[in-house]
């Protein structure tokens, strides 16, 4: 095996242990956390017995946690049966919303969120790292200072109020819908006209989330950029004569992509868990706006759920960001 | 209110789901703030914004007050109430109980038909109500427990037997969704997700996206209502100040919910109207007090595995101090700054919507905090070593008037109350250590398992006064119903009596007695009960049922009559 075939099946190998312990320890965190899902599940702490015992026996909770020493069948335990199902994709049964299965719920979610994250990441990458760029290269200058300016004021700006208020401006002033992802009940006669609706419902909480994100972007861009800046190499290339943008292509921007790599891949992974504050305020029904509607409804199958497809985006961000990191510095196969 | 809103009592206000009788709102333009419905136009799509989901489609199963709001639209029940808060017919023509009041016949309607086609018969009546008494349904099961044997005799009769006479037997069919038994017996009645949602209602489901809208299509040429409307379409807004821009950005027409914070907001907000209504039966806040006697003290069960705590404090179990502690609570302060003078102020576990069943104002302790401490000093209750906090009295095992004070996490006014009644009830030597609780924990440090001394929550009410006086019976305190560990002989007495008496007055009279014991041995003090509040837009529709009474403008009464402004 090549050294780089060794690394990534080094890679991958730790992955998929990462990934059962975060389904082993998911699994226990639910089941240690006080509450009894039979009655929270159901809301009322005063729902009658019987149905609170049909409750916990329709929803396997009256089954061992890990081994059935008392049966004959050792693995009818809760965790197995998690696990069994599991394999087959099946989440199991949401609590508060019993007619949808959890991974019908988080698929659905997933979808919405993504034709909102996806947009957001890549303009907020692209132009994060142009202003980056351009504010490092202009260094104390007012490109630079107002550029730095602007980014800290939009990445300190608690998300949730940005978003209202150009909820507020976008309603009056431009007549956007309020929320949701599409007009209900409008019958579209083309399908341009169903994506330009689309599009105007999409076009409030992108913009929010963009701008949430392209601070930080262009911060850690700006910073890693005049890093490399001081470098000696850079030195070498500026007196073998070469242009700016030679510099910068050839030489600053793919050591400057480092940083900026293990940046995307979190927050990649961290996005998928919905940008909560900003599909709450738009009623954008992705996976931050039922991760929080679980948490009020104490919807633990729904809740483990959207964790565990939490864990493994982030498990293969870091793994894809492992892999980037090979090419952009091949230093890192060889140890 | 049908569920018993522990939680989100404190939260939101809750709108009222009945269906009124017919033409409630055409007879009397005159409780309406429109001047009458001088449009004629017909059509259109209304938008209600609200902030959550249904959560199940199978009215068996729903737990959350949007899935009966929609209930309500798609159903019809045998007997549905007014918004004065009268049983009038619905399905059922007219319903008559036997001399013994063993047995109750009701006649039904010929002309209903369910939105496939099929007509309604006594055989889908019968079939509803076996269906949801069979079941183990949360809520849906308890109204028709008591109806042993249910016959069908001809299509439009149904004959129901009981083996005790029933004092409610009108509101015992109010929420009872009469549904198609050729849909329905080939399910399992407990798991059936009821997409299609086939009733014999005013509005059919048209389509559905969980936590995203709910769209219902008016039927229009309906047995008993027929909207002037096309349809209404559910919209979840999420986030209070997006539903609040929502209506007066003109994206909606009507919302059901929102912070009182907003109120004057809207009032400024050009043809946008708030409209404030004392619901039938309503919500109210409460303050409970562990009042269990120890030797009552709940053994091992289910609920309390290693048996209750009942660790409540012992000066709590003196009458003197309970009463005394009403009297020092000033009500309407509460109302005032906590609710922004939304509330009206309370008097027992029965609110004014339930009409006669309500006490009346001037039965509760008045608010008098001089009363307080006399009555206080005369218990023998005295701050000895002057910190401010009387001290217990030397026969009881306590150092002084200390309690711990809990409320759920998800009440937006609980801080500010909390903070009020701290002040309120210093000013009579008492102190109180707020601790506020997540929903699971309150519940599980409250009932069956007396782990607290004052807890202050709230109840969504029911429309007959039944439900809520069962919460201080003895026999409910193993099960975790009794929050208070309350027990009084002559009161279970009264209630057994009133759960039978088929007379009105008589009844009226027990449930006032009753109330009137629960006023003097304070177990509980209500501060306050709220009404709905809802608020739409005058420019868009007109006819919205809009009086001092009524079941919030996303009900029958209102979306069955109201017409586009011209």
């Amino acid at each position: 095996m090549s050294g780089r075939t060794r690394f990534l099946a080094r890679r991958v190998g730790w992955a998929l242990v990462t990934v059962w312990v975060v389904i082993t320890f998911n699994f226990v965190l639910f089941r240690v956390l006080p509450g009894d899902p039979a009655r929270s599940g159901a809301r009322d702490p005063r729902l009658n017995p019987e149905t609170q015992a049909a409750l916990t026996e329709r929803f396997g909770l009256d089954k061992p946690l890990f081994f059935n020493f008392g049966s004959g069948a050792p693995f009818d335990s809760q965790y197995f049966i998690y696990i069994g199902a599991l394999m087959q994709g099946d989440l199991g049964t949401s609590y508060a919303r019993p007619d949808d299965p959890v991974a019908e719920q988080l698929g659905d979610a997933l979808v919405n969120t993504l034709w909102l994250v996806l947009p957001s990441q890549f303009l907020s990458i692209l132009f994060g790292i142009i202003l980056g760029l351009v504010a490092a290269w202009r260094r104390g200058k007012a490109t630079d200072i107002g550029s730095l300016a602007f980014s800290l004021f939009m990445w300190s700006l608690p998300t949730f109020f940005l978003a209202i208020i150009l909820l507020f401006i976008g309603a009056r002033y431009f007549d956007l819908p309020i929320g949701g992802k599409g007009t209900i009940g409008a019958a579209f006669e083309t399908p341009v006209e169903a994506a330009v609706d689309l599009f105007r419902h999409l076009l409030l909480p992108t913009l929010t989330l963009t701008l949430v994100l392209l601070g930080e972007y262009m911060l850690i861009m700006r910073s890693s950029v005049l890093d490399v800046f001081s470098e000696d190499y850079v030195l070498t290339a500026k007196a073998k004569g070469l242009s700016t943008y030679r510099i910068i292509r050839g030489h600053a921007l793919k050591n400057a992509m480092l940083p900026m790599v293990t940046l995307i891949a979190l927050n990649l992974a961290f996005t998928v868990s919905g940008a909560i504050q900003v599909e709450s305020v738009y009623s954008w029904p992705g996976l931050g706006h039922l991760t929080v509607q679980a948490v009020s409804d104490r919807d633990y199958p729904v809740l483990q759920g959207a964790f565990l497809l939490l864990a493994l985006a982030v498990v293969f961000a870091n793994l894809v960001a492992d892999i980037v990191y090979g090419y952009l510095d091949p230093r890192v196969t060889e140890a | 209110m049908r569920r018993p809103l522990r939680p989100a009592a404190a939260l939101i206000g809750l709108t009222m789901v009945l269906a009124s009788c017919q033409g409630s709102a055409s007879e009397s333009p005159a409780a309406s703030g429109e001047p009458g419905p001088s449009s004629t136009a017909t059509g259109g799509v209304v938008h209600v914004g609200y902030k959550g989901s249904p959560d199940s489609l199978n009215p068996g199963r729903g737990l959350l007050t949007e899935s009966y709001t929609i209930y309500e639209l798609v159903y019809d029940t045998p007997i549905s109430i007014d918004p004065e808060g009268n049983y009038v017919p619905e399905l059922a023509t007219d319903w008559e109980a036997s001399e013994d009041g063993l047995t109750y016949t009701m006649h039904l309607v010929d002309d209903a038909v369910f939105h496939d086609g099929t007509p309604m018969t006594s055989e889908d009546v019968k079939f509803s109500l076996e269906t949801y008494r069979d079941n183990d349904f949360p809520y849906e099961s308890s109204y028709p427990d008591v109806f042993v044997d249910i016959e069908a005799p001809d299509p439009t009769t149904v004959v129901l037997h009981t083996e005790e006479p029933v004092g409610n037997f009108e509101y015992r069919m109010v929420f009872m969704y009469i549904l198609p038994k050729h849909i329905w017996e080939s399910e399992d009645a407990f798991t059936f997700d009821n997409a299609a949602m086939i009733g014999t209602g005013s509005f059919k489901l048209k389509d559905y996206e969980t936590d995203e809208f709910v769209e219902l299509e008016a039927v229009k040429d309906h047995w008993n209502i027929s909207p002037n409307i096309d349809g209404v379409i559910f919209q979840t807004i999420d986030n209070d100040d997006a539903r609040v821009a929502a209506l007066t950005e003109g994206d909606v027409d009507m919302i059901t919910e929102f912070q009182n914070t907003a109120i004057p907001t809207l009032q400024n907000t050009e043809n946008v109207e708030v409209v404030t209504m004392e619901a039938i039966g309503g919500s109210l806040t409460d303050l409970f007090f562990n009042v269990i006697d120890p030797a009552d003290c709940p053994g091992p069960s289910e609920l309390v595995p290693d048996g209750g705590t009942c660790s409540g404090h012992e000066a709590l179990r003196d009458i003197e101090v309970r009463q005394a502690l009403a009297k020092a609570t000033d009500k309407q302060q509460l109302i005032d700054v906590a609710t922004l003078g939304t509330g009206t102020v309370g008097v027992s576990l029965v609110p004014p919507g339930l009409g006669d069943y309500f006490v009346g104002a001037d039965a509760a302790f008045p608010f008098d905090v001089d009363a307080a401490n006399e009555q206080l000093d005369a218990a023998g209750y005295e701050d000895t070593d002057g910190d401010g906090v009387r001290e217990c009295r030397a026969d009881q095992d306590c150092d002084d008037l200390t309690f711990r004070f809990n409320y759920p996490d998800d009440s937006t006014t609980g801080a500010r109350e909390s903070e009020l009644l701290d002040a309120m009830w210093s000013a009579v030597g008492v102190k109180i250590e707020i601790q506020v609780l997540d929903q699971d924990a309150l519940t599980s440090v409250c009932c069956p398992n007396f782990d607290y001394d004052v807890i202050m929550w709230g109840w969504g009410v029911d429309p007959d006064p039944q439900f809520l006086l069962g919460v201080t019976l003895c026999e409910n305190i193993e099960n975790g119903f009794s929050e208070t560990g309350y027990c009084n002989a002559a009161y279970d007495e009264l209630y057994a009596a009133q759960a039978q008496e088929t007379d009105h007055a008589t009844r009226v009279d027990q449930i006032h007695e009753m109330q009137e014991i629960l006023l003097e041995d304070t177990p509980y003090i209500i501060p306050y009960y709220y009404p709905t509040i809802n608020a739409y837009r005058s420019d868009t529709y007109t006819g919205w049922l809009t009086g001092p009474r009524g079941f919030g403008l996303d009900d029958i009464s209102s979306l069955g009559f109201i017409r586009p402004a011209q």
